[in-house]
């Protein structure tokens, strides 16, 4: 059995407006492992997000062929692909989108929901992910009470309560100051390092692509470089060495 | 199933969030429900009230009386046809007929000591009691000998009695009409109201000889109204015919002709009353069913407006593995949801007026249980219809482009 989780081949996307075709990605051949932290670095417009969403199943290549965890998901139905988000993929984004009004724990629950895991142990389940994230006296707060780095927390939490052996963070700091943001990466890195979760990140700051052991950068649509951090930044050592002055309000 | 309860959890969350907007959603079902509800038992009493009215009419009875021809476009003049002679071949000969009373009818005034009251006088037959559903109250029917001597005796309606005697006592007592005193034998059971509005025991009864003798005078056999009774309901049609054939031969009149009598049965009454009645319920439903449906569109409003504000959530819910067919539920449930608790309140609201209604004017409202179901199950219906537009466009959204949304 091959170890790459992700294994995109020839993949284009084609956007079709009035005026003319956007080509977002082009002939792009990827392949990711088991295990893996790599960040997908760009410019904007270079094709990240696209990048993002296909490798999220939430769009179809419009070329090509995309396989995730041995599985071809690329002209799977959008029923299937909602089952293929719902066991194989955690999803993190910039705007933590999670749901107003509702509590953390109600939160971290929904995915379970769909899943049709019954009250109890989908409850269970959701306060020990909510513990593991260091939020476990805050599982009854709904986003609005909750700063920043917590929410971010939460939606992390969310994105693990179904154990997927991918986690897809969308820009995951980008609403965060840097102490917040190392602290998301610190965590990151211990559930690539401890759970094994392969984690694929899409940044444009350096510091963060700094810390996650491959660099991918996108240029028009096609992959410019592809490296390996041969020695990645420990988030948590960085946290350690900032200066202790900053007041750490929430 | 456990889609089905989360999701009506989830309903319930999101209604609880914008409670005015869910509320004033409600109400216009509720509206919707409670009018249909209340129509429907308006309906149902007033239709009861009219049938019993008419089945106070006898049982089984056909009215026969007589009736203006037309000769060449004129009308000629009516004159009183039937007579006491016609009742009695009816009788013997027509062979569906169980019995037959004459009945003329005139106003009076009578007198009782200081009491004066003006009411009908009926002059009937011996059979009058028995094809007409009267009964005695207190004292005696008339006498054969009553009816051969034209006795001047009356047997008096609750209504009259009240008026002359209060609770005194009646029977045996004089009360004068014009300069004939005339000696109370009976009292008539009260009856109530007739279809026709008249109340049925604002009534004094004589026999038919002394009502033509003392009250209205007339040839003698005349009468103005023969009243007949099939002997059960599946012979009056039969009786009919009888009837028409005896008539005709007596009258001269040749089958092509137009009769100078008319036949009515109870039946018939009846039934001119079930389609007006049916013809009623069908409009006032109608109408009340288009406030349900301006509800249901209120409903699909709100779920418009709502999935258009929750576009973010429900990129959210389909990104981490929500399908088409959950987000369908989920607003097509939030939908049926807010209907059917219109529908439940509508219900007990509809019940509420209802029982007002009942008490105000004393009559007895019952809502079918039938009524019941199907106000629930309409509501939850318009919940489906009115919901799946919204339902579906909330389902057929772009993940990305949902989460995009701000």
């Amino acid at each position: 059995m091959s170890n790459a989780l992700i294994e995109l081949s020839s993949v284009d996307k084609d956007y079709v407006s009035e005026a003319a075709i956007v080509r977002a990605l082009r002939t792009v051949d990827l392949v990711i492992d088991k295990g893996d932290f790599a960040a997908i670095v760009g410019q904007s417009g270079s094709g990240k997000s696209t990048m993002m969403n296909i490798i999220g199943c939430l769009d179809r290549p419009t070329r090509g062929s995309y396989v995730l965890d041995g599985i071809d998901v690329s002209q799977r139905s959008n029923d299937a692909r909602a089952i293929v988000r719902n066991r194989l993929i955690g999803f993190i984004f910039q705007g933590f989108n999670l749901l107003p009004r509702t509590t953390a724990l109600e939160n971290v629950e929904l995915p379970l929901i769909y899943r049709g895991i019954s009250g109890k142990i989908r409850r269970k389940r959701a306060e020990e992910v909510l513990a593991s994230v260091g939020l476990a006296d805050r599982m009854h707060h709904t986003p609005n009470q909750l700063s920043g780095g917590q929410q971010q927390r939460v939606a992390i939490a969310r994105a693990l309560v179904t154990e997927p052996p991918l986690l897809l963070a969308d820009e995951p700091t980008g609403n965060l100051d840097t102490r917040t943001s190392l602290e998301v990466l610190e965590l990151l890195q211990r559930l690539n390092e401890d759970a094994g979760i392969t984690i694929v990140l899409v940044t444009h700051e350096h510091d963060i692509a700094a810390c996650a052991k491959r660099v991918i950068r996108m240029t028009d649509g096609r992959v410019q470089f592809d490296t390996r951090n041969a020695a990645p930044m420990v988030a948590k050592a960085a946290l350690a060495a900032l200066p202790t002055t900053d007041q750490e309000g929430t | 199933m456990k889609h089905l309860l989360s999701a009506i959890r989830i309903s319930f969350r999101a209604i609880s969030r914008s409670k005015l907007r869910a509320g004033l959603t409600i109400l216009g079902i509720l509206i919707g429900v409670s009018a249909v509800v209340i129509v429907v038992a308006l309906g149902n009493a007033v239709r009861g009230q009219v049938m019993a009215q008419i089945n106070t009419l006898g049982a089984n009875t056909i009215y026969i009386f007589p009736q203006d021809t037309r000769s060449s476009g004129a009308r000629t003049q009516a004159r009183a046809r039937l007579s006491e002679a016609d009742a009695a071949a009816i009788l013997r000969e027509a062979t569906s007929i169980s019995a037959i009373t004459p009945q003329s009818t005139t106003r009076a005034q009578v007198l009782a000591g200081d009491k004066n009251y003006s009411t009908s006088v009926l002059g009937v037959g011996d059979s009058y009691f028995q094809v007409m559903g009267f009964e005695l109250a207190q004292g005696t029917t008339f006498s054969a000998i009553d009816f051969r001597t034209k006795t001047k005796v009356l047997i008096l309606g609750a209504t009259v009695k009240r008026e002359l005697f209060g609770d005194g006592d009646a029977i045996g007592e004089y009360v004068r009409i014009g300069k004939y005193p005339f000696r109370v034998v009976g009292l008539l059971k009260e009856k109530g109201q007739s279809p026709f509005g008249e109340d049925q025991d604002d009534r004094m009864l004589t026999p038919i000889g002394t009502f033509r003798a003392r009250l209205l005078p007339s040839p003698p056999g005349r009468v103005q109204l023969l009243i007949a009774q099939a002997s059960d309901d599946l012979t009056v049609d039969s009786a009919t015919r009888q009837i028409d054939r005896i008539l005709r031969q007596r009258h001269d009149i040749e089958p092509e002709d137009e009769p100078d009598f008319g036949v009515r049965t109870q039946a018939e009454i009846r039934k001119t009353n079930e389609q007006s009645f049916a013809i009623l319920t069908t409009i006032l439903s109608a109408i009340a069913g288009i406030s349900l449906v301006v509800g249901g569109i209120g409903v699909m409003n709100v779920m418009l407006v709502s999935v258009t504000e929750r576009t973010r959530e429900i990129g959210i819910r389909m990104a981490i593995g929500a399908s088409q067919s959950d987000i369908l539920l989920q607003f097509l449930v939030e939908a049926i949801v807010l209907s059917l608790c219109g529908g439940v309140l509508g219900l007990l609201v509809g019940l509420g007026v209802n029982a007002g209604i009942a008490r105000a004017l004393g009559w007895t409202l019952s809502v079918p249980p039938s009524a019941v179901i199907l106000a629930v199950t309409v509501s939850a219906g318009v919940g489906v219809v009115f919901g799946f537009l919204p339902a579906h466009r909330a389902s057929r959204l772009d993940p990305i482009d949902a989460l995009r949304h701000e």
